[in-house]
């Protein structure tokens, strides 16, 4: 064996370093050097890119705090999410832009203060983040931004230790602010915190940037008598003292002390001279220095080139940017890097260096799609950046192709800042360029306007738009104008005066359809009557009918109708009146909703018989799509109305006749008999037949009538055939099919069918014949198609036909059914691992490898391989694959191979092969296998192997060999894991403590360790500790402990009351169980008769939380509120915290019964206490809302919500603000008017503030509640619900966890279509079938998303593929390999990184 | 004014047989009208709607097309890529519901 692993030592010896991602990855930890990290020097503090967080960094410190916080209680388990939600914010902003937008970090501080006292990481990732990472700030503004959150977090209680202070100071350094740093010092001893060695060098740093090299000496010497060592970073930063100080000379010097001192000058200590020469101008110098450095075995990154382009710059010297620009490598981290100093010179008014790195980023420009240096244009613009300059950076950008479309950009950036001279000198430019200027870009000038009902500006804007030769339309006058004006009259007034009125028709039409709009039809009728102007009925159809549906008046709506048809004027195109009048009543019933119809209908009716007296017709294709219509609305009665009114007469109505089954066969006969067709009765009969299954006797029917045969009953009998594995007859069949019509096709499943059934019995050629014809014929392929595919080859394979195998895949292949993928190609080697061939199962692999770069089950075929010692062939599989696939995937294989066939001090070599690093997923997908195989010893040795692997995580490792530990009960070997675990050092996870946990106390063993609880899980657990009192006492304690475990409260109860009896007192532990059971078992009068018998046998009896939680259910169910207000109070008084189920329901109970004192009390008494119970506020808002309208106070509990949610001070943010559990209360408790009322409310909240959480909700209430039509009306009356699509996403993540939601799912899919394309959508429906076992629904999704080319994520297809494996359907992809957490963390960060 | 918009959504898309394309990620450049010009070369355009927020001026960056068939719409979403104003903008795959294929009519 020892040959075996001679090539894989080699190659890696080989060429370990530049091909394996090991080297990289041992100094892993960013791409920054280890220099990033504390003592970051003063020079590289300056405010460019040097300080950039460093994300490795922000990773440890937020890794170490979180271990400080799980030792601390659950309720600050939301502040940790907090701080990775925060973290991972600000992290992807910076390695994206190489900056954080002043919103973004407004964001998530005002977010850390809500989440109540933030805690210590909190605070230092925002001080962090106020420094050189704000280029879009000031200098002033960033230390300001600081101090804010300083002082605001103090108020909040957060307490500061010195990570803090020198947080502050790295920030003051980077914005160079000016402070005293003895005054700094002073502070920090005030509040009792010791500066340490960091301090000291930034406080040095800080005198030094002002060139107090005094100032500097004097903190030197502080750290001189403390003992502390010198390091690089003062020297660099004493460089900068030196220089700045004016004095050159002994800056160059430090270089010389350094080295006396025995410190080597590094990249910063070069670094901060560079700055001094830039800061002088001194370019040769600058270039000496670069060189020297470039000469050394130092090495300056990009980023230190940047700073020296801005040191040049600042000083104003950019006139040498361009020669550092030369020197500039791009490395990978280059753009942001880029992006933040290019930005801080636009903040610093350097806009033309800027530019000028712009210019010079390596952007691929060869898609054209992607733009580059909208943050300069819109940074520009925030600076007020001359108009002029703007429009020439633009005309250069997309010259060089670096941006598509930049002075739309900017035009869009100037009026989202709304600045109007700016915005027009940019739309001139366009112009002048010959890009389009459309009037819909004047319209947020016009809305600045319109809000303050500026009139002169309004006039401004359109002289403007006349200027720039764009014409106002109507929705510009209507939208936007007119708004501004009391009366359309008065517009045209003052436009007159202003000469800005059009001459074209399209004010009168603005005027037109803004009365159409206000239901005043008498102006639309005069005007129509007196307008002389050239006038398409078109262009005003949809305002009358807006006009028409405002008004009442029938008389108009005739009279107005009489005069389209009639004038002549109106009407003049092709069609004539008849038509268009047709087209604008069913316009206009189109246009209302059915119940409006249904109100209306009267009216309506009252309408069609006018236009009849005036004579009025329509064409009967128009009258028949009027009638669906009307069907539709669930008025038919109209229908003979409207009938009325048609041109011509006469519609026939078909007629359709069913056969019943029983008389089929005689009705044939007799119209054979009289010489009548009879292919259709035929075939249904032969249909029938075959659904019976009937092969026989549908066979001779078809003999019998062989004549009168058609297409569908050769279809359905072939297929009857194939069920029926009668390849003769089949075929047969087929043949005759083919000759009836040789161009009809069959559907895909009957081909299939063929071609199994064909290919079974050795008829190749025919069944290669129905593939090409299914090519041919364009026969629709789906993933169920190719999944029969694998399963026709798999089922020969396993029957050994090799011949079969191979021309069914290479007919499928080269026919394009299906592409070859590892899972259909793997019958081609199992056919000869089957046969125990080896050498050919390898050489299949291979050639698949060849053909179609998959190697289907390489595993098995190394294991065979390796078990028959087949030393040569071992070595030619290894060549291939690492020349393939790479060395990695190659030990990993062969190591695999190895511990599956039990050679495991061949695995151990393997694993030991310097350079191999963990795999999580390959690892992974091995564990997963031993587990499903139940393969003990190979997952232990696994486990044991990997131990010494670079990056394994070991928790996980073991947390797997305890799941299989706990399949097969055995806690003996889990107890030994736990202490192998303690001599590695693994810190376990909380999940692997619980499971170690469950697996001992299922086998009645004490479990050594506090087992961290689920915050959502229900205190259920019965613990039970070893007791130590009298024996008849300890066994009747036993006996109830027992039989609370096994959660038999009868004989618990029995027990205790024989206990009683003998006047036997148990611990109180024991009652606290007993009662807890009793209470779940809602035996209230039992448990409160245990409570009372310990309360006066125990001295200090008192339930515990989840004792006095349960009770509180209990009572509540059994409405008894008043004493579960006691209850409660108690549990309180007692400092316990009641559960939040517990509260809730008591909560709900009172609502109700409409007892919104009771809430409010409760209200009261939890005052303080609502986070670590978890309650939200919107409990008692929905509540006491609930309540009051229970009371009949509808109009109360409107006006509070609407207050709340419209008020100034918002108690809770409007997007969270969920009124779902109201609205579902009234609807179910059908509170009509209520119901009514609240969908008002709700879509006032939406159309008047855009607040459209609450009208989301009540339709999702009515999805739920099944009320569809309701939901439609709602969706209908307000579109915008459409696109909230956060609060859907939520709702289908919820109800994916609880079977028998997926209708809902549905139903509400139904209403949204597009919705289901989100990830979150499908994998929720997905979800949901799964755990209904739908099938059919599922595959019906699977089939729809494939065919819409959605790519699944791992996690859904694992979810389908299990779902189809359980219900015994083939799975019609390579099942993602994973376990379900794999994906689910997978898919967690995907999305953490994408965001 | 928002009731008039909501009602052309509402009319473009009360019924699902409706032949109605809902396109998204618009550029802001585009108006209803450049939507139209693009998506005529498909079939003829019942209506288009782009709705734009009386708040901004702006509009919110998506729309809907009403064709006049099933296949003109089918026309247009088989197209891969759509561009208005030079700007990709995305047309999701409408869900129909439970319904099933015509290609798979049983014969």
């Amino acid at each position: 064996m020892a040959a075996l692993l001679r090539p894989a030592r080699w190659l890696l010896r080989a060429g370990v370093a530049p091909r394996l991602p090991l080297s990289l990855r041992l100094f892993a930890g960013g791409p920054g050097r280890p220099h990033g990290v504390p003592g970051l020097p003063a020079a590289r503090a300056g405010p460019v890119a040097g300080g950039l967080l460093n994300p490795a960094r922000l990773y440890a410190i937020a890794a170490e705090r979180k271990n400080d916080i799980q030792e601390e209680l659950t309720s600050l388990r939301r502040t940790a999410s907090q701080f990775d939600w925060a973290l991972m914010r600000l992290d992807n902003s910076v390695r994206r832009t190489g900056r954080i937008p002043k919103r973004l970090l407004q964001k998530v501080f005002d977010n850390t203060c809500r989440s109540g006292t933030p805690g210590g990481n909190q605070a230092l990732l925002l001080l962090r983040s106020c420094g050189s990472l704000l280029p879009e700030l000031t200098l002033t503004e960033r230390t300001e931004f600081a101090h804010r959150i300083w002082d605001k977090l103090q108020e909040l209680g957060t307490v500061y230790d010195v990570s803090h202070y020198n947080a502050l100071l790295k920030v003051y350094l980077q914005n160079e602010y000016k402070f005293s740093p003895t005054d700094f010092l002073a502070k920090m001893e005030e509040t009792n915190i010791q500066p340490n060695r960091v301090t000291y060098q930034r406080l040095i740093a800080a005198y030094c940037n002002v060139g107090d090299i005094e100032g500097a000496s004097k903190i030197l010497g502080f750290m001189k008598t403390k003992d502390l060592p010198v390091t690089e970073a003062v020297f660099s930063a004493l460089i900068t003292g030196h220089a700045r100080a004016g004095d050159m000379e002994n800056a160059e010097n430090i270089l010389t002390v350094m080295k006396d001192a025995g410190i080597e000058p590094g990249p910063d200590t070069y670094l901060a001279l560079l700055n001094a020469y830039a800061e002088k101008g001194d370019i040769d110098h600058v270039k000496q220095t670069l060189e020297k450095v470039g000469k050394s075995d130092l090495y300056l990154m990009d980023r230190d080139l940047l700073q020296l382009i801005f040191s040049f710059s600042k000083a104003g010297y950019p006139q040498y940017a361009s020669e550092i620009l030369e020197k500039i490598t791009y490395e990978r981290r280059y753009i942001p890097d880029a992006m933040n100093l290019i930005l801080l010179l636009v903040t610093e008014k350097l806009e033309d260096t800027a530019f000028q790195i712009l210019l010079a980023c390596p952007i691929s420009r060869e898609d054209g799609l992607s733009d580059f240096g909208s943050f300069f244009l819109q940074h520009c613009v925030t600076m007020n950046t001359p108009v002029e300059k703007l429009t020439d950076y633009c005309r250069k950008l997309k010259e060089a192709q670096m941006h598509s479309s930049p002075l739309q950009f900017t035009l869009h950036c100037a009026l989202l800042h709304n600045k109007a001279d700016l915005a027009k000198a940019l739309m001139k430019a366009m112009k002048e360029e010959g890009i389009p200027v459309r009037t819909h870009y004047f319209w947020p000038l016009l809305v600045e306007h319109q809000k303050k009902k500026n009139v002169q500006g309004i006039i401004e804007v359109l002289k403007g738009m006349h200027e720039l030769g764009v014409e106002a339309d109507q929705e510009t006058y209507i939208n936007y104008v007119f708004p501004s004006f009391e009366s359309v009259k008065s517009v045209r007034t003052v436009l007159q005066e202003n000469g800005c009125l059009p001459e074209s028709s399209m004010f009168a039409q603005a005027e037109l359809r803004s009365e159409a709009v206000n239901g005043n039809l008498e102006y639309i009728l005069s005007f129509l009557k007196s307008n002389t102007l050239p006038f398409s009925f078109n262009s005003f159809r949809g305002s009358l009918i807006l006009g028409f549906r405002r008004s009442m008046n029938i008389d108009l709506w005739s009279k107005i109708t009489e005069l389209l048809y009639k004038d002549g004027h109106y009407c003049q195109e092709p069609p004539g009146p008849t038509e268009a009048v047709g087209y604008f009543l069913y316009n206009l019933i189109d246009s209302m909703s059915d119940s409006e119809v249904q109100a209306k209908e009267e009216r309506l009716r009252q309408y069609f018989h006018q236009l009849k007296e005036m004579n009025v017709k329509i064409p009967e294709n128009i009258y028949r799509g009027i009638r669906n219509l009307l069907d539709s609305y669930h008025v038919p009665e109209l229908i003979k109305d409207i009938y009325l009114l048609i041109d011509r007469e006469k519609i026939d109505s078909r007629k359709t006749v069913q056969f019943t089954s029983s008389n089929l066969e005689s009705t044939l006969e007799r119209l054979k008999a009289e010489n009548q067709p009879v292919g259709d009765v035929l075939k249904q009969l032969i249909l029938m037949l075959c659904s019976e299954e009937n092969m026989q006797k549908a066979l001779e029917l078809k003999a019998k009538y062989e004549s009168d045969m058609v297409v569908g009953g050769y279809a359905a009998l072939i297929n009857l055939c194939c069920r029926h594995d009668n390849a003769e007859e089949a075929l047969n069949l087929k043949q005759e099919f083919d000759r009836l019509d040789s161009s009809a096709v069959l559907n895909t499943g009957k081909y299939v069918g063929l071609v199994k059934v064909l290919g079974k019995h050795g008829k190749l050629q025919d069944a290669i014949n129905i593939l090409k014809e299914m090519k041919e014929k364009d026969v629709l392929i789906k993933d169920a198609t190719v999944l029969s595919f694998f399963h026709i080859l798999n089922g020969a394979a396993l029957r050994g036909e090799i011949e079969t195998v191979k021309q069914l895949h290479e007919a499928i292949v080269t026919l394009g059914l299906a592409k070859p993928s590892t899972n259909l190609s793997s019958p081609l080697v199992t056919v000869h691992l089957e046969k125990d061939d080896i050498p050919a199962a390898l050489e299949a692999t291979i050639d698949c490898f060849r053909k179609y770069k998959i190697l289907p089950r390489i595993h098995d075929v190394l294991c065979k391989l390796i078990e028959k010692g087949e030393t040569d062939l071992i070595q030619k599989a290894m060549d291939f694959v690492s020349q393939e696939q790479g060395e990695m995937m190659m030990l990993y294989d062969l190591f695999f191979a190895f511990l599956q066939t039990g050679n495991y001090k061949e695995a151990k070599k393997i694993i030991e092969t310097p350079g191999i690093r963990a795999r999580p997923a390959r690892l992974k997908w091995f564990c997963d296998r031993c587990i499903t195989n139940n393969q003990v010893e190979t997952l232990e040795k696994l486990v044991e192997l990997t131990q010494k692997l670079f990056e394994c995580d070991r928790d996980h490792m073991y947390y797997n060999l305890l799941k299989i530990y706990k399949i097969n009960g055995d806690w003996k070997r889990a107890d030994a894991v736990w202490n192998k675990m303690q001599e590695e050092n693994v810190i376990p996870r909380e999940k692997t403590l619980r499971l170690l946990a469950e697996i001992l106390r299922n086998s009645n063993q004490e479990v050594p360790f506090d087992v961290p609880e689920l915050w959502y899980e229900d205190e259920n657990d019965s613990q039970n500790s070893s007791l130590s009192t009298s024996p008849v006492e300890n066994d009747l304690q036993k006996d109830v402990l027992k039989a609370c475990q096994w959660k038999n409260n009868t004989d618990a109860y029995d027990i205790f009351l024989k206990a009683q009896e003998q006047n036997v007192v148990f611990k109180s532990k024991t009652y606290d169980t007993l009662i807890r059971l009793l209470l779940s078992k809602e035996c209230l009068a039992e448990a409160m008769h245990v409570k009372d018998f310990a309360e006066t046998h125990i001295k200090g009896f008192t339930l515990n939380d989840a004792a006095n939680s349960l009770l509180i259910i209990t009572q509540v169910r059994r409405d008894y509120l008043k004493e579960a207000l006691t209850t409660l109070k108690t549990a309180l008084d007692l400092k316990q915290i009641p559960s939040r189920v517990a509260v809730t329901r008591l909560i709900q109970a009172f609502a109700l019964k409409g007892a919104t004192e009771g809430i409010e009390e409760i209200q009261k008494m939890v005052n303080g206490l609502e986070d670590s119970i978890g309650l939200s506020n919107m409990v008692f808002i929905n509540n006491i809302a609930l309540a009051q309208i229970k009371n009949n106070n509808i109009d109360v509990a409107i006006e509070n919500i609407e207050n709340m949610l419209t008020s100034e001070n918002q108690t809770v943010d409007p997007q969270y603000f969920g009124l779902a559990y109201l609205f579902r209360k009234v609807i179910e408790e059908q509170l009509e008017p209520a119901v009514e009322k609240i969908s008002i409310m709700a879509e006032r909240l939406a159309n008047q503030f855009a607040v459209y959480k609450p009208v989301t909700d009540l339709f999702l209430q009515y999805v739920e509640a099944g009320k569809v039509d309701d939901a439609r009306a709602l969706l209908q009356r307000c579109g915008a619900i459409a696109e909230q699509i956060p609060i859907f996403m939520v709702f289908f993540v919820r109800n994916s966890r609880k079977p028998g939601k997926a209708s809902t799912l549905q139903s509400l899919l139904g209403l949204i279509p597009e919705l289901v394309e989100k990830e979150e959508a499908y994998t929720s429906l997905m979800k949901s079938y799964a755990l209904d076992k739908d099938v059919t629904s599922a595959k019906a999704l699977y089939e729809h998303l494939t065919e819409k080319n959605v790519k699944l994520n791992d996690l859904c297809l694992k979810r389908y593929a299990l779902l189809l494996k359980n219900a015994g359907e083939p799975v019609p992809f390579p099942e993602p390999p994973e376990t379900f957490e794999f994906y689910v963390k997978q898919l967690k960060e995907s999305k953490e990184n994408s965001l | 004014m928002a009731a008039l918009a909501a009602r052309s959504v509402v009319s473009l898309r009360r019924s699902v047989n409706r032949p109605v394309a809902f396109v998204r990620k618009i550029p802001w450049t585009a108006a209803s009208s450049e939507m139209r010009e693009h998506f005529a070369q498909f079939g003829h355009i019942r209506r288009c709607f782009l709705p734009f927020d009386k708040e901004t001026g702006f509009h919110k960056g998506f729309g809907w097309v009403q064709f006049s068939t099933e296949e003109e719409l089918q026309n247009a979403l088989q197209q891969e890529n759509h561009f208005i104003d030079g700007v990709k903008v995305n047309l999701p795959k409408v869900f129909h519901g439970d319904q099933t294929s015509d290609g798979e009519k049983d014969f």
